[in-house]
């Protein structure tokens, strides 16, 4: 019995049930039946192994990207690996701004090790990597894996969020008016998220001629970019006009008059009444989301400068109004107001992100320069406050700042050998970190535990080797 | 110091915790008697939260470790700290005779890796070494002693012998039963079946087929359902062919028959195979081409390292060393990385088709190596072609190693075949759980590397490409 007869025979009956054949074909094999059934598994079993595997009929046609960044050298791949293995997201954040501003990608053999890293970060890490987070999109959701620098007004949709705002504010600066269009062009297609990033790019340049725009999309579903128009309009007209929340708020603003000899005036907001105390950061964020400065100051019938005066003495209203400056990038109002209330970004940091638009990166170091006031922190500022200071920034303190830190009750208190506790907070400060100060920070860490500096101090020494790679 | 280096500590560590933890211990005044027998053994005592010191030995030939603190990670911190001290080389090791705590530790000590022999080889320096010493003291003879406990060990044998056949007569009635009642459905009861089966051949001594067919379920539900029925034909006949060559092994050849043997659950212990006359004894360079880890049902891990020979010539070029550790133990990786370099002899289990082997003598402890494994030119249908002549000499073959060259990993799917880069001769299909880590493999237009073919699928153990090497993990 030849390979096909096994096959054509025995192997129905072996698979079947050799129970229900006569055994006409399997006495071929021995007189015994027993034995020529045992025969005629093993022999039709061995023909099958030396069958080929059969070779598909297609296969995927494979289209990795062009990636002209340049790929993390061998020896940092491995300590990546490590760092990267039950780090906090400020240390990944870290390294992927670091791959970022270098234009480093990883290795694509440590792509799927580092799948969650890259997952969060692929607008980071270059070309690959966002292909990697995209293969298994389906094609009709697919967008492309653009750089930044590559996009073009023909290709810009098909890039991930950040690199579109990038490009479409880089554009604002040279041609308002062909950003604008473009953003018009793929408005109806955004989500609101988008819608809310793209929109922030409007401020760069604001003109009249964006008036038509912004009023064909005032009646917007989404609450935030009606926020957005709301403000940008104001800003176009000039002047307060109607404002429903901004007399919202005046009703709920007291003024009173203080001192005996020299009447001030000093302003205090009440909250409502069922807005308990955990709430009532958000609840001030949601009063005060529709409203500017100029509007409030005018409506006050002070300054600016007077209305945080007057406001001195109540913490709420200081952060309403530090809310205010930070979105309308009046730094040197909130450098006055953090003054007043240096906790304001621990408070800030226990809201939602939306108004975390778009800036460049002169105005994130003068924003922090201005809401960070290290040595006033009382009480300490928690760790997740340092977190979302990270995730503001996008990228180191300055010197100056992270200085101050380094000499702040906060960062002193931390470094106690005898503190217990992760290293989140080490992490953090070292994703903070900035360039010049990197030996300090080494050289003040020391006296730690290894476990609570170990990452720390890790992240460090990767910047370092990635920053000096020839 | 030669053999273990910082890249290799971290390689060892089970975790980054117990890196963390060994780091904290990387200082001298925590230790005692820090000390080397100049031989590769380093040894000291570091103390722990207990009343006495854990006592710590590491032999820098293969990374063995031993230390006696209750951790139940492998290797513990106390051991990933000693081995570091010596691999940064800031704290003196002083050289000293082994204690015997050490002695004790190497007597005991038997892997594949050779350690003992490392300790024992004639040409080690001239230095009071743990293994020479316990040489040093010959064993007394007792004549009538010996020869009744070498008829004592036929009796065993043959009582053996006999059980197993018995044992290979109910595996037969039990393929009957299968073929039978038809193997189309035999995967939906493969698990309570084999297991009834691969009992009755632990009783009948046959470990090795007992440990088969206990492993056959798995393999089979591995599979796609459509493959199934075909493989259990496939592995229920060679479970025939297994037994019907052992009833018949005497007019086997030799090899052949120390194939089926040891198939079946015969073992050769380390220094018999060593004092075997006519073994295949190969020295040279060897690289590790490939590890593998895996626990197995009877609770044993079973640890495989693959080493390459790099130098053409006479003798086997792909050998096998095999470490089982109980899964209890917690170690989860063997001591060799893939690209390391050792040069030694191997010495073969007697096979038609020499695999499986031991490290006679070491000249040169496992380094890293950045350089590529020269894996010669055969191309895949080449190297399967090696596979089917392979399985053409032992019929029961379970795993082939796979050395190629010019080959590329496609998709179909969710999965991944490794290819010849020229044509479409040959498609062998990736064991599903590498389709995620194999993947950026499908960028490179050709490669080529090292495998493990089980008939079904390959595992991926290298790929050596213009990027760089792909290591299986």
């Amino acid at each position: 019995m030849n390979t096909e007869e096994l096959r054509a025979k025995l192997l129905p009956m072996l698979l079947s049930g050799a129970r229900r054949d006569s055994g006409d074909e399997l006495l071929k094999l021995g007189s015994d039946r027993e034995h020529s059934l045992l025969r005629a598994l093993s022999l039709t079993g061995q023909s099958l192994r030396f069958t080929r595997p059969a070779v598909p009929s297609e296969f995927a046609v494979e289209r990795w990207p062009r990636d002209e960044r340049r790929m993390v050298p061998d020896r940092l791949r491995r300590p990546m690996l490590r760092l990267l293995d039950r780090s906090t997201d400020d240390t990944a954040r870290a390294l992927a701004l670091g791959f970022d501003k270098l234009r480093l990608r990883p290795h694509p053999f440590d792509l799927p090790m580092l799948d969650g890293f890259v997952q969060r970060y692929a607008d980071r890490l270059g070309a690959t990597a966002q292909f990697w987070v995209l293969r298994q999109v389906p094609a009709q959701r697919l967008h492309g894996y653009f750089e930044a620098d590559e996009l073009t007004p023909e290709n810009w949709t098909e890039s991930s969020l950040r690199p579109r705002v990038k490009f479409l504010k880089e554009l604002r600066k040279r041609d308002g008016a062909a950003a604008r269009k473009l953003l018009e062009q793929c408005w109806a297609g955004e989500n609101p998220d988008n819608r809310v990033q793209l929109l922030s790019t409007i401020q760069t340049g604001l003109s009249a001629e964006d008036r038509a725009f912004l009023e064909s999309i005032q009646k917007d579903r989404a609450p935030r970019v009606r926020a957005i128009v709301h403000r940008l309009l104001t800003a176009l007209s000039g002047e307060a006009g109607e404002n429903a929340a901004l007399t919202a708020c005046m009703n709920r603003i007291q003024r009173t008059k203080t001192e005996l000899l020299k009447k001030r005036t000093a302003l205090k907001l009440e909250l409502a009444a069922n807005v308990k105390e955990h709430e009532a950061n958000r609840w001030i964020q949601e009063q005060f989301a529709d409203v500017n400065l100029e509007q409030l100051a005018h409506a006050c019938e002070l300054s600016d400068r007077e209305v945080i005066d007057a406001a001195e003495k109540d913490d709420n209203l200081l952060f309403a109004l530090a809310l205010m400056a930070s979105r309308e990038k009046s730094l040197d109002l909130l450098d006055v107001i953090t003054d007043e209330l240096p906790d304001a970004w621990g408070r800030m940091s226990e809201l939602s992100s939306e108004d975390n638009l778009e800036k460049d990166r002169e105005e994130i170091e003068a924003w922090a320069g201005a809401l960070i006031k290290p040595r006033k922190w009382l009480p300490v500022v928690p760790f997740p406050a340092w977190s979302w200071l990270h995730r503001q920034i996008e990228g180191p303190l300055s010197a100056g700042i992270m200085r101050d830190v380094m000499a702040s009750k906060a960062w002193e208190e931390q470094l106690d050998p005898e503190k217990k506790g992760g290293s989140e907070f080490v992490q953090v400060m070292c994703a903070l970190c900035p360039q010049e100060l990197r030996g300090m920070v080494r050289a003040q860490l020391e006296r730690l535990e290894a476990d609570r500096k170990d990452k720390g101090w890790m992240l460090l020494d990767i910047l370092d080797e990635l920053e000096n790679l020839r | 110091m030669a053999g273990i280096s910082l890249e290799k500590i971290e390689a060892l560590a089970p975790d980054q915790p117990s890196l963390v933890a060994a780091r904290k211990l990387v200082k001298p005044n925590g230790w005692s008697g820090l000390s080397s027998d100049n031989a590769g053994l380093i040894w000291g005592e570091c103390q722990g939260s207990g009343s006495s010191p854990y006592r710590v030995i590491v032999s820098e030939a293969d990374a063995g470790y031993k230390c006696t603190c209750p951790s139940r990670k492998f290797p513990c911190k106390h051991s990933l700290a000693l081995m570091w001290m010596r691999a940064e080389g800031k704290v003196t090791f002083e050289a000293a005779a082994t204690p015997e705590w050490v002695q004790d530790w190497l007597r005991r000590r038997r892997t594949s890796s050779g350690a003992p022999a490392e300790s024992e080889k004639d040409n080690a320096p001239r230095t009071k070494s743990l293994a020479r010493a316990v040489l040093a003291k010959p064993d007394e003879v007792d004549p009538k002693g010996e020869e009744r406990a070498a008829a004592a060990r036929e009796r065993a044998r043959r009582e053996r012998e006999a059980a197993i056949v018995a044992g290979l007569d109910d595996l037969d009635t039990w393929l009957v039963d299968q073929a039978e009642a038809g193997l189309a459905g035999f995967a939906a009861h493969a698990g309570k079946s084999c297991r009834s089966i691969a009992q009755r051949l632990v009783d009948a001594k046959a470990p090795g087929l007992a440990s088969r067919v206990d492993a056959l379920p798995n393999r089979i539900y591995g599979l796609p359902e459509s493959a199934r029925p075909m493989a259990a034909v496939e592995q229920l006949g060679q479970l025939h062919l297994i037994a019907e060559a052992y009833r018949r092994q005497d007019s086997l050849a030799l090899d052949l028959r120390a194939d089926v043997r040891r198939e079946v659950g015969w073992t050769q212990s380390r220094e018999a195979l060593l004092s075997e006359e006519g073994t295949v004894t190969v020295g040279g360079s060897w690289r590790v081409a490939g590890t593998l880890s895996e626990v197995q049902p009877d609770k044993l891990r079973r640890l495989e390292t693959w080493l390459w020979r790099e130098e053409p010539g006479e003798g086997p070029r792909i050998a096998a060393l095999v470490d089982f550790v109980p899964v209890a133990a917690g170690q989860t990786k063997g001591t060799y990385r893939t690209g390391e370099q050792i040069d030694g002899t191997l010495v073969f289990y007697p096979s038609s088709r020499p695999v499986r082997a031991l490290i006679k003598e070491v000249t040169s402890p496992a380094q890293e190596r950045d350089s590529e494994l020269a894996l010669g030119d055969h191309n895949l249908p080449r190297a399967y072609s090696e596979y089917e002549e392979a399985l053409a000499t032992i019929p029961w073959l379970n795993v082939w190693p796979l050395s190629f060259a010019d080959t590329r990993l496609r998709r179909n799917g969710e999965r991944l075949f490794l290819c010849p880069a020229d044509s479409d001769e040959l498609a062998l299909p990736l064991i599903s759980s590498q389709s995620e880590a194999a993947s950026p493999l499908l960028a490179m237009e050709k490669f080529s590397g090292f495998a493990l073919w089980d008939g079904y699928a390959c595992r991926l153990c290298l790929a050596q490409t213009p990027l760089g090497r792909w290591v299986s993990e």
